[in-house]
């Protein structure tokens, strides 16, 4: 019946229409927002870089890096002399952590960029402390002989550490009590990058 | 339907509902040829074509919402937010920015050296400090406790004097404690040293000025 016809074909088109309209709407509006997010994502992504680039040099101010470059190598050992009076204090003809701290504290002092002793990178948390006779950096047992490697420039680290004013006690136990104290300077030295944690639990940033 | 009057009939009908739906149309502000006076076999070609058009475009609008949500991911704003996190806590470490928290306050006067207070330092690092001052200098792993040849003590350039006050930001219980232990620092200042005044006060929160000097490399580059 083309009266019919014509009124159910009219309507689904209509129907069919508002569809399509509705469609375009959500296609548009959808679009929009896809517009937007690239937008934000472009400007995060420039700031993605940026922020990596400064993450990058904090990270190597940290010693999350490792690094290259001249410098100096000391090393201490505990004396060599094989018999040891009885009645003596041994601890003399040891190297004890003080002394690697001392030794360390002091490279800081010359200027020096990175140090490890013995491939423990030395970073902002380290403590070097005993336990027992053991001596730990980073939580890690160290053993002797100690090698401590520093980067910087090997004039000034070497010129601070034969300076009389500094290292009175290692370099008494050296020259008495045959505990070894070398440094060298180094043309080329390679640091491990720190491997530890940084817990961060208190500080927070600002007041 | 065969009888006149009811053709008759459905005509009117179909009219007035043709009206009707051109005001629609025309409410809707849809543009197009005039439906009703398009033969059948016109509406069925638009029909076919809307049901394909709208198909498309409905695979379309499903194209568009999957971009969406994996926008919505947003592994950039995540990234970026994981990033600045990772940035803050380094920048911490570093000394390169004001900090606050709980922690302790340790004044001391009395014939200390410079070598002293170098172990109270490294006590404090071990008993966790995160940040810390001496004489409201912030400390960095490059601006260490020095000392001149004569022994007198030097930080980031400055000298400071007596009493010297040292703040640590950590656990406020644990940090006293590994100071007060006996047979600890304390206890071993106090026996080496005569007319030795110590003080360690716990507190909920302290501000540490951010370190005001530059570091910079001149012989260390990092290894690609």
């Amino acid at each position: 019946m083309p009266g019919i016809e014509h009124e159910s074909g009219a309507l689904t088109i209509q129907r069919l229409e508002v569809e399509q309209e509705e469609l375009k709407e959500s296609i548009g509006r959808m679009r929009e927002g896809l517009d937007e997010y690239r937008r934000e994502l472009a400007a995060n992504t420039e700031m993605l870089k940026e922020i990596s680039a400064e993450l990058e040099r904090q990270k190597m101010m940290a010693g999350l890096l490792a690094v290259e470059g001249p410098g100096v190598q000391v090393t201490l050992d505990d004396s060599s002399i094989q018999s040891v009076p009885a009645t003596a204090d041994s601890g003399v003809y040891l190297i004890h952590e003080y002394d690697l701290r001392d030794v360390v504290n002091l490279l800081w002092m010359a200027g020096s960029e990175a140090i490890a002793v013995n491939d423990e990178r030395i970073v902002a948390t380290t403590s070097i402390y005993c336990v027992g006779s053991t001596v730990m950096a980073n939580d890690t047992r160290l053993s002797p002989p100690y090698l401590i490697q520093a980067i910087g420039n090997p004039v000034s680290q070497e010129d601070i550490l034969r300076n009389p004013a500094y290292l009175k006690e290692v370099k008494r136990k050296a020259e008495l009590y045959g505990v070894q104290f070398k440094v060298n300077r180094m043309r080329m030295l390679s640091l491990p990058a720190y491997k530890g944690g940084f817990p961060i639990d208190h500080a927070q940033l600002g007041d | 339907m065969k009888s006149r009057s009811a053709q008759l009939l459905l005509t009117i009908v179909c009219f007035i509902l043709g009206l009707l739906l051109v005001a629609q149309f025309r409410t809707q502000r849809m543009t197009g040829r005039p439906l009703l006076s398009a033969s059948s076999a016109d509406q069925l070609a638009m029909i076919s074509s809307l049901v394909e058009n709208n198909a498309r475009l409905r695979e379309e609008m499903e194209a568009l919402e999957e971009q969406l949500s994996e926008y919505q991911q947003a592994t950039g704003r995540a990234m970026l937010g994981a990033l600045v996190q990772e940035l803050n806590k380094i920048r911490i470490i570093n000394g390169l920015v004001e900090v606050s928290g709980s922690g302790v306050e340790v004044t001391i006067d009395g014939p200390i050296g410079v070598l002293d207070i170098q172990d109270l330092i490294n006590e404090l690092r071990n008993a966790g400090a995160e940040a810390l001052t001496v004489n409201g200098e912030r400390l960095t792993l490059y601006s260490v406790i020095a000392s001149t040849e004569d022994g007198v003590m030097i930080v980031n350039g400055m000298k400071p004097s007596r009493p010297y006050v040292l703040q640590a930001i950590g656990q406020p219980e644990t940090l006293e404690t590994a100071l007060l232990r006996r047979g600890g620092l304390i206890a071993t200042l106090e026996r080496n040293y005569d007319g030795l005044a110590v003080s360690v006060i716990g507190r909920e929160r302290m501000v540490l000025p951010v370190y005001k000097g530059a570091i910079e490399f001149v012989y260390a580059s990092p290894i690609e």
